[in-house]
């Protein structure tokens, strides 16, 4: 049958190979509407009168799920902020820049937009060029490496300034899935056990983040992105280059052609025995303070600080 | 036949055969269907959709490396 699964409408966009059904563009994004906000509530990202950080690139993933999370702000559930953080890669940021403002003015989301160079006085680009010019060019550091440890150090900070709860970031199931395989294979059960729909970090100075996505697959976001005809920067970044993830996520992908189920199986897996993991390998906890910046950190400097320090030490 | 592809900044005059689909097509291009969604005459389609002669098929990208 090649009709709507669920209106019987001829013209279908999607053919779920993992469940056999199929959706006309209207079913669809009904679909993802249900899936994601039926995901929220079984896994409780939201209580109500959260105060919600949207971390909006203004590419898909951020974009559809910044639609979605302000249909519960229209519902009175939760207060919704939005930020984008401009890391400084010129050529590439600006246009997502943009689009989130775009996405913000449309929906009337209060919208902040943080630089790299005011929080840590320096670009994306310009950390890259130090670490060539600096002793890391025997031992270079991935670009993404940088880049997710700032992120997550203005994230955190935002979330304080904004008084915010919980910080919602667009991780998808492609996400997730690599996430698990990558830290399995690489024995890494202290990054293993930190996976989940919501981060449960015991230092309260910590933001919650949740992952409204995680249960939908990265094509269908994108597809989700064009039938709703929303605003999307479609680019990829100049640093993406061939790393692990990449590896792991073509791996999955070719998987995922002849087994129609395995990222689901493999998130749901994960899910079950996580528990368990984490009773087993959860280390004791440090609830230190960066002397720097005073964020919390588990030795004398927060990751962040002890990037910066290194720089100011061989400039 | 003849068909019109419009792929990012490119603008292409493809021949494909009768009975050619979206997927034949994404091959034919060497394009990984995983990482597209095709319109054809300005509406979303499934790579199992047959080409007709004259369609205009705009293939987005919208998953990237990374």
């Amino acid at each position: 049958m090649n009709t709507c699964s669920k209106c019987g409408n001829p013209h279908i966009i999607i053919r779920r190979k993992h469940s056999g059904q199929n959706l006309c563009q209207e079913c669809f994004i009904e679909s993802i509407n249900q899936k994601v906000l039926s995901n929220i509530r079984k896994t409780m990202l939201i209580e109500k009168g959260d105060k919600v950080l949207m971390a909006l690139s203004g590419g898909k993933d951020s974009v559809v799920a910044l639609h979605i999370m302000n249909s519960l702000q229209e519902k009175n559930v939760i207060d919704l902020v939005a930020v984008t953080i401009d890391e400084g890669i010129e050529g590439y940021r600006e246009e997502g820049i943009e689009i989130a403002k775009a996405n913000a003015k449309e929906l009337g989301v209060k919208h902040r937009i943080v630089r790299f160079e005011d929080y840590f006085g320096r670009t994306l680009d310009k950390m890259m060029e130090l670490d060539e010019i600096n002793q890391n060019s025997t031992n270079p550091r991935h670009a993404c490496t940088y880049c997710g440890v700032f992120r997550r150090w203005i994230l955190n900070r935002v979330a304080q300034e904004e008084g915010a709860t919980k910080i919602a970031t667009g991780h998808n199931l492609d996400d997730e899935t690599q996430s698990i395989l990558m830290n399995y294979l690489e024995g890494n059960i202290n990054n293993l056990i930190r996976i989940g729909p919501k981060t449960e970090s015991r230092d309260e100075r910590f933001t919650v983040k949740i992952k409204p996505l995680r249960e939908i697959p990265e094509k269908e976001i994108g597809l989700y992105a064009i039938a709703a005809d929303l605003n999307v920067h479609l680019a990829g970044c100049p640093y993406a280059g061939d790393s692990f993830r990449r590896e792991v996520g073509q791996f999955i992908k070719e998987l995922s052609e002849n087994h129609h189920t395995i990222m689901y199986s493999t998130l749901r897996g994960f899910d079950k025995i996580k528990p368990v993991l984490k009773k087993e390998f959860t280390l004791k906890g440090n609830n230190g303070k960066c002397r720097r910046c005073g964020e919390p950190a588990a030795g004398e400097l927060c990751k962040a600080c002890s990037f910066l320090e290194n720089w100011e030490q061989n400039l | 036949m003849q068909v019109k592809v419009i792929f990012g900044e490119e603008n292409l005059t493809e021949d494909i055969p009768e009975n050619f689909t979206i997927k034949d097509l994404l091959k034919k291009l060497e394009i990984p269907s995983e990482t597209v969604v095709v319109k054809k005459n300005e509406a979303i389609v499934i790579e199992e959709m047959l080409i007709q002669e004259g369609d205009t098929l705009e293939i987005i990208k919208v998953i990237f490396g990374g």
